[in-house]
C-alpha cells in the first residue's frame, strides 16, 4: 500500500503496479491522484539564466544570489514533505528571510484559527464513525479532494453510522455554483452570490437563536432545523467560503459557538499545505507570513502578494510552486524583475523564467516522507520508485551548506 | 438514453403477440431491458418494414457494448472518486471490512474499483438488477458526479 | 489594452460577473503537461448558463474576449450543464483566470481570486494562448 500525495486527503490504501523500475498501474486513487502518481511529461533540468548547467553550479548559483539578496523570501513548500518545510524554515531563518506559502492567498486564515484552537474540529475517522450532518460549504470536494465523500463523509458506513448514507447522512451544499458535490446532495443544496456567505451566515445564526432571519427565512429556517438536530455535524470549509469572509473571519467562529454539535474542517488542495502551518506555526507560532530577523515577526506585508506588490524582496526561490501560473497577474511584473529561484520536479511556467532551475524528485513517489493530512493527522509518504534525482530536502541542506 | 416510446414508435403496433409478449409496448420494453432480440418480432422483419428494422437497430446499437444488465461505464467521464464503490451494496454486502467502509476494496468480489483513476467494472451478475430476485438499484447512479455510469 | 477596446467593436458588450471553480479533469491535464493542450482547452473556456448566453446572443463554441482593468482574455464559450439561474459565469481557477484577478487585497495579502467583475463581448480572435501569456512574462522580465 502507498499513499497518494495527490490532495490533502494523503489516501494510504493506494495500490501501484511498478514494472521495471517504471509505473504501470495505479489502483484505487482518483483521476488526480493517478495523474500525480504518473508524473509529467516534462521534467525539470537544472539551468542557470535559461541554459543547461549542472546541479553542482545551480545550486552554487542559487546560494550566490541568496548571499547577494538584502531581502530574500522562500515560497511554495505546500508540495515538500514535512522533513523538506523544517529544512526551508532553517534556511530562512539562517538568512534572515521571509517564508511564505500557498496557504497565503488559499486556507492559512482558516488553519491558524485551528491551530490556535479557536474552532472544535475532529478527524477523518471521527467523520466516518460519527458524523450525520455533513456541510460542504465553499467546497467542491468532487473535484479537489475526489475520495473525500466515498472514504470519509458521506458514502461509507461508520461506527455509528451503519446505515450509511442513504439513511445515517445528510449531506448539504452551500455554494454559488452548482458543483459536482453540490449535485450530489441533491435535495440539501443551497445557492449564493458571489460574496453572499456573510449575509447567509448571520441568516443563519438568526435562525439559530430563534429570530426570523432577514434573508431567504423558508430555507434557512429548514436549514437551520436540520443543523439543530445533527448529534455529530461537520462544516468542511472550502476557499470558496474562506474567501468569501475573509474580511470578517470570526464569523465563523460565531457561527460555530451556535452549533454546538459541530466541528469545523478545512478542506485543503494541496497534500501538505497543512504541514507547512503546522511546521512554521511550531517554529514562530505563526502559520506562514514570517520574516526572521532576531526573532520571527509575522505581518501581512510579508505574504507573497503584498512583498511583490510593495515589491519589498529582491530575491525569490520557489519550491514545489509556480506562482505565475497561480498568482493574479498584475502581481508578476515585479517577480519578473527579480532573481527567482526554482526547485520543481516539473518544468513550470515560473521555472520558464527563473535565473536558477533545480530539479528534484517528486515527492511521495520517488521519495518518501510525512505530511499532514488535511484534519492534522500525520501520513507516512512512500517512495514507490526509484530515481536519480535528489529530493528537495537534499537540495535544502546543499544549498544551506554552500551558503 | 433510448426510451421505451421511441423503440415502441418504430415497432408495427398490432399487438400481434408473435414475440410472446402480450402488447408491443411490453414488447419495447423488453427490448430496451435486453431481454428479448428484435428478431423476435417476425413481422418486422418483413420488408415493408426495412426502414423501422434498421432505425431500430440504430438505436438499440450504442448498448451492444453493454453488459448483461445493460451497464455502461464511460471512463472518460469518470473522476475515479470511488463513491459507487462504496455506495454499490454488492460491494457492501461481499466487502464489509473494505469498499463498505470507504476503504479500497479488499477481495475480487466487489463489482466496482478504480485502476488508473477509472472505475472499471467486473462481476456484473451480481448487480441487484440482473438475476432472479432483481430490483431496480440506483445506487451507482446516483452518487456518481459525472453520470458516468448508466444503464440501458 | 483593457476595457476601451470595446468602442471599436461591433459585437454588444455585457458586464458579468466571474467565480471560478476547480475541475479535475483539468488538474489531471496539469499534472501531466501544464503546456498541452489538453491544459489549454479545458482552461481557456467561460462555463455560462443558457439564461445568460441567450440573452448576450452566444453560443457554445463561440470565442469571447472577456476583459477588466486588469487584463483582457480570448476564451471559448461553454453551456453549463446544470440548471443555472444566470448572472454569474464560471471559469477554471488558471493562469487565465487570474489575468483578471485585481491584486487589489487592502494590504491583507488576499486578492478576490472568486469575485471578479468584467465585460465579455462576441469576437473572432485566437483563443489565448498560454504561450502568448508566457510571451508577456518574458517581455516583462526584459524590461
Ligand atoms: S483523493 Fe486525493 S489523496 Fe486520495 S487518491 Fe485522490 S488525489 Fe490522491
Ligand atoms: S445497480 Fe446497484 S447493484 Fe447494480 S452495480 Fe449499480 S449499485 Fe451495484
Ligand atoms: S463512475 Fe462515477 S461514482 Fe464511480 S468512480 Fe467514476 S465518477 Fe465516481
Amino acid at each position: 500500500m502507498s499513499t497518494c500525495p495527490g490532495c490533502a486527503l494523503l489516501c494510504d490504501d493506494i495500490e501501484v503496479v511498478v514494472e521495471s523500475g517504471r509505473i504501470k498501474e495505479t489502483r484505487n486513487a482518483c483521476r488526480r491522484g493517478a495523474a500525480r502518481i504518473k508524473g509529467c511529461i516534462n521534467r525539470l533540468a537544472p539551468t542557470i539564466d535559461q541554459k543547461p548547467s549542472d546541479i553542482e553550479s545551480a545550486i552554487k548559483k542559487a546560494a550566490g544570489i541568496l548571499k547577494d539578496s538584502k531581502s530574500p523570501m522562500l515560497f511554495g513548500f505546500s508540495n515538500s514533505t514535512c522533513e523538506a518545510q523544517v529544512k526551508g524554515i532553517q534556511l530562512a531563518k539562517k538568512l534572515g528571510a521571509m517564508i511564505d506559502d500557498t496557504s497565503s492567498f488559499c486556507q492559512g486564515l482558516l488553519i491558524e484559527k485551528i491551530l490556535q484552537k479557536k474552532f472544535r474540529t475532529c478527524t477523518l475517522e471521527d467523520v466516518r464513525n460519527k458524523a450525520d450532518v455533513l456541510v460542504y460549504w465553499g467546497s467542491d470536494a468532487q473535484d479537489s479532494q475526489p475520495r473525500h465523500l466515498s472514504r470519509f463523509s458521506y458514502f461509507p458506513r461508520g461506527e455509528s453510522r451503519q446505515r450509511g448514507y442513504e439513511e445515517d447522512r445528510i449531506a448539504i451544499a452551500i455554494d454559488v455554483r452548482e458543483s459536482n458535490t453540490a449535485k450530489i446532495c441533491k435535495g440539501h443544496f443551497y445557492r449564493i452570490q458571489p460574496k453572499g456567505d456573510r449575509e447567509f451566515i448571520l441568516a443563519l445564526i438568526d435562525a439559530l437563536s430563534g429570530k426570523v432571519p432577514a434573508y431567504e427565512p423558508k430555507k434557512i429556517l429548514e436549514l437551520a432545523a436540520i443543523l439543530k438536530k445533527a448529534e455529530f455535524g461537520v462544516i468542511f470549509v472550502g476557499i470558496g467560503l474562506t474567501y468569501s469572509i475573509k474580511e470578517d473571519f470570526d464569523i465563523l467562529v460565531s457561527l460555530a459557538d451556535k452549533l454546538p454539535n459541530f466541528q469545523i474542517m478545512p478542506m485543503v488542495g494541496h497534500y501538505n499545505m497543512r504541514g507547512f502551518n503546522e511546521n512554521l506555526f511550531k517554529e514562530t507560532g505563526f502559520v506562514n507570513r514570517v520574516r526572521f530577523h532576531d526573532t520571527a515577526v509575522h505581518d501581512d506585508k510579508y505574504s507573497i502578494i503584498e512583498a511583490l506588490r510593495e515589491k519589498s524582496i529582491d530575491a525569490l526561490l520557489v519550491a514545489g510552486s509556480d506562482p505565475l501560473s497561480s498568482l493574479t497577474r498584475s502581481l508578476i511584473r515585479h517577480l519578473a524583475s527579480i532573481p527567482v529561484i526554482c526547485i520543481d520536479p516539473c518544468v513550470t511556467m515560473t521555472s520558464k523564467i527563473a535565473a536558477v532551475t533545480i530539479p528534484c524528485a517528486v515527492s511521495g513517489v520517488e521519495s518518501g516522507g510525512t505530511a499532514v493530512r488535511m484534519d492534522g493527522k500525520k501520513i507516512g509518504l512512500s517512495k514507490i520508485i526509484e530515481s536519480d534525482y535528489l529530493t528537495d530536502e537534499e537540495l535544502l541542506v546543499r544549498l544551506m551548506g554552500a551558503l | 438514453m433510448v426510451t421505451v416510446l421511441e423503440i415502441y414508435q418504430l415497432l408495427p403496433k398490432t399487438n400481434c403477440k408473435i414475440c410472446g409478449e402480450s402488447t408491443c409496448m411490453a414488447f419495447s420494453v423488453s427490448l430496451l431491458g435486453r431481454k428479448r432480440k428484435i428478431s423476435e418480432c417476425t413481422p418486422i422483419l418483413e420488408v415493408n418494414f426495412k426502414k423501422q428494422k434498421e432505425k431500430l437497430e440504430a438505436l438499440l446499437l450504442p448498448s451492444a457494448g453493454a453488459e448483461e444488465t445493460g451497464m455502461i461505464v464511460h471512463p472518460e467521464l469518470c473522476t475515479g472518486c470511488g463513491n459507487c464503490v462504496v455506495a454499490c451494496p454488492v460491494d457492501v454486502a461481499n466487502d464489509p471490512k473494505g469498499a463498505a467502509i470507504g476503504c479500497a476494496p479488499t477481495n475480487d468480489k466487489v463489482i466496482f474499483r478504480v485502476v488508473d483513476g477509472k472505475v472499471v467494472a467486473s462481476n456484473i451478475k451480481e448487480c441487484r438488477r440482473f438475476g432472479k430476485n432483481r430490483v431496480l438499484c440506483y445506487a451507482c447512479i446516483d452518487p456518481c458526479p459525472t453520470g458516468a455510469i448508466e444503464f440501458v | 489594452m483593457g476595457i476601451d477596446v470595446g468602442k471599436f467593436l461591433k459585437n454588444p458588450e455585457y458586464e458579468i460577473k466571474i467565480t471560478t471553480f476547480r475541475d479535475i479533469f483539468q488538474v489531471e491535464a496539469q499534472e501531466r503537461d501544464r503546456f498541452g493542450k489538453d491544459y489549454e482547452k479545458l482552461s481557456a473556456c467561460i462555463v455560462m448558463s443558457k439564461n445568460d448566453m441567450e440573452k448576450m446572443g452566444l453560443k457554445p463554441g463561440d470565442r469571447v474576449k472577456v476583459a477588466n482593468n486588469n487584463g483582457s482574455i480570448v476564451v471559448e464559450v461553454r453551456e453549463s450543464k446544470r440548471d443555472e439561474p444566470g448572472g454569474v459565469a464560471f471559469m477554471v481557477n488558471s493562469p487565465w483566470s487570474n489575468v483578471l484577478v485585481s491584486d487589489d487585497t487592502g494590504g491583507k495579502g488576499l486578492p478576490d481570486f472568486k469575485n471578479i467583475t468584467a465585460k465579455i463581448s462576441l469576437v473572432k480572435e485566437e483563443i489565448t494562448s498560454l504561450e502568448s501569456l508566457m510571451e508577456y512574462f518574458r517581455k516583462l522580465k526584459q524590461v
